[in-house]
């Protein structure tokens, strides 16, 4: 009996110290070198070419130069993706008829693939130009993953790189110049 | 006492390994093991492949994936349970999480610890609470055996707030989470019948990381979470069985629902969810019942209005159950 305390102790001493993050810290630590070309707030964003679902080129720095800002949003078709895009075509696009809103697809592998994804998952005609990300260049060009959230002034600065919140986005979209 | 223990094996392993986590969203979660009243100890092992068919959205209506899409979590659960006293034990469980995802273009497979946890129970009952049979049975007898318990989350899985690139990394969700529990059983032998309820509060947590990089920090709170599962066993001796072998069959239906979380302390409207699932299981029992084979199969009901916000899946589960007394 005295030998399995122990070893139930053993296993909570273990699970106690194999942990990533069983304290999480709140210091802030998001300082990065401005001015230069990075996928982080405050640096020049990457420059990138995709089809989108039409089978359109799109070019970022183009769509910069007839729109306010964008937002790109990287989905991978789940139901966090689908609670994210839908909040943002419900409560934010509408207030921001200026930004062009991209929505980066990593996984379908073409954009025919995507094209289909979109009209499945009820994203046709939604206001979101769907671009397919067909070897997850423009994924690794950003350090994004599901659900990252990119704000990219008209200047070409990044201004948000994080997981979707809706009210951090609405405020960083207030704030663009 | 040992037939109510073995109907308990058979209703207990619904409980926690109703998992509702995807590859996508979250971790594996661990199973909340009961230890039989006769029993000092036990250990716990199963292996769940559990097969994701779909989501359903925030307004609960049920999308099927893509054709080339095959989403899987493997997980190995351990778990080892301890008397501490007459009525009280207290358990931990760890999973040991394997993600593979494979879509039309891009495929990727990566593995890690799970989020673990800490149980304690209590049992408010002494004597056997089972009859054999329904003859001269009176409304004293139709008392259920009641243990409550409280569980904690441990965040020993990797999360979106760890050092990872990829949302194909996690593990965990990467919040404490304290789970107050209560399980009601009754056998009348060859039948049982089992309610167990739980709700739980997540601690609100700060955040300076995402992906493996750092951003602005906030404060960032799960939803509660209530689970409520009702289970119903039969159990019959192995008719070509000298040695008084079991089979106990359990079917239980389940709900697992989680509130809204905060980010900032503002309701974060994207957040929640609602599974419901039914499952099943076919467990062999020696007669001690110190060993205990289960195997399960758990199914979401993919319809709309089922679930919302969260993943589909098909859960199939093996298990051997070993108890020291």
């Amino acid at each position: 009996m005295r030998s399995s305390k122990i070893a139930f102790c053993l296993i909570l001493l273990i699970l106690a110290s194999c942990g990533t993050d069983l304290a999480p810290s709140g210091t802030d630590r998001s300082q990065v070198q401005c001015g230069i070309p990075g996928p982080y707030v405050c640096q020049y964003a990457p420059d990138f070419t995709l089809l989108d679902t039409s089978g359109t080129s799109v070019t970022l720095s183009t769509a910069l130069t007839s729109a306010s800002g964008a937002v790109i949003y990287f989905t991978m078709w789940c139901p966090v993706c689908d609670a994210d895009m839908m909040d943002m075509r419900d409560a934010i696009m509408p207030s921001y008829p200026n930004v062009a809103f991209f929505v980066v697809d990593y996984v379908s592998g073409s954009a025919a693939a995507a094209r289909d994804a979109q009209v499945k998952y009820g994203y046709a005609g939604s206001g979101f130009v769907v671009l397919a990300d067909t070897n997850q260049h423009v994924l690794n060009l950003y350090n994004a993953t599901m659900g990252t959230t990119v704000v990219i002034d008209r200047n070409g600065v990044v201004k948000m790189n994080e997981e979707y919140k809706s009210t951090k986005l609405q405020s960083v979209l207030a704030g663009l110049p | 006492m040992m037939i109510c223990a073995a109907l308990l094996w058979g209703a207990a392993s619904f409980f926690a390994p109703m998992a509702w986590a995807g590859s996508c969203c979250g971790g594996g979660a661990a199973a909340a093991l009961i230890l039989p009243k006769l029993a000092q100890s036990m250990i716990d092992t199963s292996f769940d492949i559990e097969k994701y068919d779909g989501y359903w959205t925030k307004g609960g209506k049920y999308k099927l994936d893509d054709p080339g899409t095959d989403l899987r979590q493997y997980r190995l659960n351990m778990g080892y349970a301890l008397r501490l006293a007459k009525r009280w034990q207290a358990s931990v469980a760890v999973p040991y999480v394997w993600n593979v995802n494979k879509y039309s273009g891009l495929s990727s497979r990566t593995n890690g610890l799970g989020d673990a946890a800490l149980n304690l129970w209590y049992e408010a009952f002494d004597t056997n609470m089972c009859r054999l049979g329904w003859g001269d049975i009176s409304l004293s007898d139709l008392v259920p055996a009641a243990t409550f318990g409280l569980s904690l989350t441990i965040p020993t899985g990797v999360s979106p707030y760890d050092d990872v690139h990829s949302s194909f990394d996690i593990t965990g969700r990467g919040f404490y989470r304290l789970d107050a529990n209560m399980l009601l059983d009754k056998t009348v032998y060859p039948l049982s019948a089992s309610l167990f309820l739980s709700y739980g509060k997540h601690f609100e947590r700060p955040v300076n990381e995402e992906y493996g990089h750092y951003i602005t920090p906030y404060y960032k709170n799960l939803g509660d979470r209530a689970v409520g599962t009702l289970a119903i066993s039969y159990e019959s001796l192995l008719d070509f069985s000298t040695s008084r072998e079991r089979i106990t069959y359990t079917a239980a239906f389940s709900e697992i629902w989680e509130g809204e979380g905060t980010i900032n302390g503002v309701r974060d409207n994207t957040s929640g969810l609602l599974k419901s699932s039914g499952a099943g299981t076919v467990a062999w029992s020696t007669l001690e019942r110190n060993w205990v084979v289960k195997l399960t199969w758990n199914h979401s009901i993919n319809k709309d209005g089922w679930g919302r916000n969260t993943v589909a899946s098909d859960i199939y589960s093996l298990g051997v159950t070993h108890a020291f007394e």
